[in-house]
């Protein structure tokens, strides 16, 4: 069997057992912990798939920096004592899920592909690497939303300061 | 190689693990949780079918969610910490002002 055939078997058995262990662990803490091996996974998945920049990016990004602000939050909050999983939902989950399942699935079968349009044929990745492909695109065509995807992210960083922040405004009013 | 469907089978059981997780938990952080894990199934397809078009636009839009995501992530626990300080809970059962 090919090495990468092995490898995506194996990485997307970690992934889907990851996925289920978020979803369905008691504790936070154990949640957070499969989210990470879930997210190193599917960026192997990316590697497999010769994305190498944006596998990359996803373990800088995804397992890094947006897990540290999670295990913050739970550091801050104490630890949550009902029962992790309501099961009135949860018999109401089970067919909506296999709904959107189905649904998933018959788009990916039956839809109606566009055929092979773009340039970047596998022999085109032989002489320029994934990372200078994305690049190039990504500053030329895709200027203006990267430019205003670091605004979102001012405003963002903006935002949660102003949310997070403890509410020091004295009551005026009390006292009297 | 692995044929393209397969990587979007996986997109879809992990779109749908998501969901479930959404719909059934009752910590608020863990209903955020299984949302970052439907951002990754949209993630997966968007490169799975770059490879089958022979195109890089999709990677450059997973920059992109990734940009939100991030920005997602912040924002939405930054609200859950000032809910917890008023209400000193995260059960969603007990947030229910907007009830009618």
């Amino acid at each position: 069997m090919e090495l990468s055939v092995v490898a995506f078997w194996i990485l997307s058995t970690i992934a889907v057992v990851s996925a289920i262990g978020v979803v369905f662990f008691k504790n936070i803490v154990y949640s957070v912990l499969s989210l990470i091996s879930a997210l190193i996974a599917i960026s192997g998945l990316f590697f497999n798939l010769g994305a190498e920049l944006v596998g990359a990016l996803q373990i800088l990004i995804y397992a890094v920096a947006i897990v540290v602000f999670y295990v913050l939050v739970i550091s801050t909050v104490p630890q949550y004592k009902g029962e992790a999983v309501d099961p009135k939902y949860a018999l109401l989950s089970a067919p909506f899920g296999f709904i959107l399942f189905l649904e998933l699935a018959y788009v990916s079968v039956y839809g109606l592909w566009a055929s092979n349009t773009g340039i970047f044929s596998p022999d085109i990745f032989q002489q320029i690497s994934n990372a200078k492909a994305v690049a190039t695109l990504l500053f030329t065509k895709y200027l203006f939303p990267f430019e205003v995807a670091s605004l979102i992210l001012l405003v963002a960083m903006i935002g949660a300061i102003l949310l997070g922040k403890k509410d020091i405004v004295e009551d005026e009013e009390g006292g009297a | 190689m692995v044929p393209y469907e397969y990587y979007v089978a996986l997109s879809g059981l992990l779109m749908v693990l998501g969901l479930i997780g959404v719909i059934v938990r009752k910590n608020v952080i863990a209903m955020l949780i299984s949302t970052e894990l439907m951002l990754n199934a949209v993630n997966i397809a968007f490169v799975a079918f770059d490879v089958k078009l022979h195109d890089v636009v999709g990677q450059v839009f997973v920059f992109f969610i990734l940009t939100i995501a991030a920005a997602e992530a912040a924002v939405g626990l930054g609200l859950i910490m000032a809910i917890y300080r008023m209400k000193k809970d995260v059960d969603v059962e007990k947030l229910t002002e907007l009830k009618g």
